[in-house]
């Protein structure tokens, strides 16, 4: 098969975007009523739920710690999310990704506060496009925040990719399989810190920079979607609009 | 310098103000600069700044008040499921039998002694056996506005209901009712504040719906 053309002689990408710009994002908080907390995002074709369960006792008993909580995190893509076949139960890149989203939700998340307790955090892929593990821990820090989880601050996460020699932000699923570097980024922005970083692929030094810079920036837009997100949650109706 | 507005919804890492003794409920310090910790209303409250978080599971203070099923009976203890897959524990003096008489599945009013490290410690002082009524459970967030500013809520809600309300800080409530009308009207008063606590007017609204309810049962009998 041909591989397709990802950046046209107008300097666009094959879905029309620009090579700095975002994919269409929409996130929901709350949407989930058997959970502590939840959200939903879709990053341009990427759909994603997120529940958060606790703080609640510790099940088995052993894992349990005296002075701090513990988090669990489970990343799943739905068999229906993507193209080819996605086996029913746990791949080890999912395995791979729930370790390295609640290693970055761990960082921010005041542990101290909740000893001997569980904090479940399920991401559940709907649909796959793309930016699935940095939409998913975009979505479990808003579920957490949701829940009243205390935490630091909290987490954005966007991917970078190189494609035909170029840095493109938000990579979609065809610049993934037919790029030639992703690198998915998450950063506390507040805090100023990187929580997850990743590179699948080859990038130079320079590259890496500029591309953290890239991911920095689209970082904080996605940071300001959130806050609206939680915002609008408990925004008032002006009178007369309520049923 | 505050950078926030009176009331306003923060989230988790917002910055608030950067007077580190101006930190309370809900805030952490970082570099000299109090943030938020929690997603929540903020308030300045006696001159710290709070935020008050809208949503999460109820956390036990010590002096809080609190209602629980009693689970287990044991030698040395008595567990107190408080809801939310909490339990609590009334511990007994050696070889005696639980205060009150306490049996498996009832329903005590028991304030919380001691939190932490080892679990939740339950005062026997105060202790009471709540002997019958309906248990309603709220989201334990909305348990301060339920009470209202020193308990106008609460006394409007006993007025207009003509119900009397047991109310758990951890979100258990227990209504007991002159007749199943009252203790409907009482039931769905209590579920309008847990749907729309942070909403203003709501005790207009509380009102009207216990007077819309009670006058309706009053049309019939």
């Amino acid at each position: 098969m041909n591989r397709p053309k990802l950046i046209d002689e107008n300097g666009l990408r094959a879905d029309g975007r620009r090579p700095d710009e975002l994919r269409k994002i929409r996130m929901e908080v709350g949407v989930l009523e058997k959970t502590d907390g939840s959200a939903y995002i879709e990053v341009g074709g990427t759909k994603i739920y997120a529940g958060v369960i606790g703080p609640r006792e510790v099940h088995p008993k052993h894992l349990e710690l005296p002075d701090r909580g513990v988090i669990n995190c489970r990343y799943h893509m739905a068999s229906f999310s993507v193209d080819e076949r996605k086996p029913l139960g746990m791949t080890r890149r999912e395995i791979e990704l729930s370790k390295v989203i609640r290693e970055a939700l761990e960082t921010v998340v005041f542990l101290e506060e909740f000893p001997r307790m569980m904090v479940d955090i399920f991401v559940e892929v709907i649909q796959a496009d793309g930016g699935t593990r940095t939409a998913g821990i975009t979505a479990a820090s808003l579920a957490l925040a949701d829940a009243g989880i205390p935490m630091a601050d909290l987490i954005a996460a966007t991917a970078v990719g190189k494609v035909e020699g170029q840095l493109v932000l938000d990579i979609n699923e065809l610049e993934d399989k037919y790029g030639e570097a992703d690198m998915p980024v998450a950063m506390a922005p507040n805090l100023n810190s990187i929580v997850l970083l990743q590179l699948n692929g080859r990038m130079t030094v320079e590259e890496m920079f500029k591309g953290l810079e890239m991911a920095q920036e689209a970082i904080k837009k996605i940071h300001g979607l959130q806050t609206e997100a939680l915002r609008n949650k408990y925004k008032v109706e002006p009178e007369g609009s309520e049923v | 310098m505050q950078y926030f507005r009176e009331n306003e919804v923060v989230v988790p890492g917002q910055l608030l103000t950067d007077d580190t003794r101006k930190r309370g409920f809900g805030t952490y310090v970082r570099d000299g600069k109090v943030y938020a910790s929690t997603t929540g209303i903020v308030k300045t409250i006696n001159g710290g700044v709070r935020v008050i978080p809208v949503s999460g599971r109820y956390k036990p203070e010590r002096g809080d008040k609190v209602i629980g099923i009693v689970a287990d009976v044991k030698p040395n203890v008595v567990e107190v499921d408080l809801g939310g897959e909490m339990v609590a524990v009334l511990k007994l003096p050696e070889r005696e039998s639980p205060p009150l008489n306490l049996d498996i599945g009832d329903c005590i009013y028991a304030e919380v002694k001691s939190t932490g490290l080892r679990g939740i410690l339950l005062s026997n002082e105060g202790l009471q056996k709540i002997p019958s009524g309906i248990l309603v459970t709220i989201n334990s967030a909305k348990v301060p506005r339920l009470i209202g500013r020193k308990g106008s809520m609460i006394q409007l809600l006993r007025r207009e209901s003509g119900c009397d309300f047991w109310v758990g800080r951890n979100g258990l409530i227990v209504i007991n009712g002159p007749d199943p009308s009252s203790e409907f009207a009482a039931i769905a008063a209590i579920n309008l504040i847990d749907r729309e606590a942070h909403k203003p007017g709501l005790t207009e609204r509380a009102i009207q719906l216990l007077r819309k309810i009670k006058g309706g049962s009053g049309e019939q009998a």
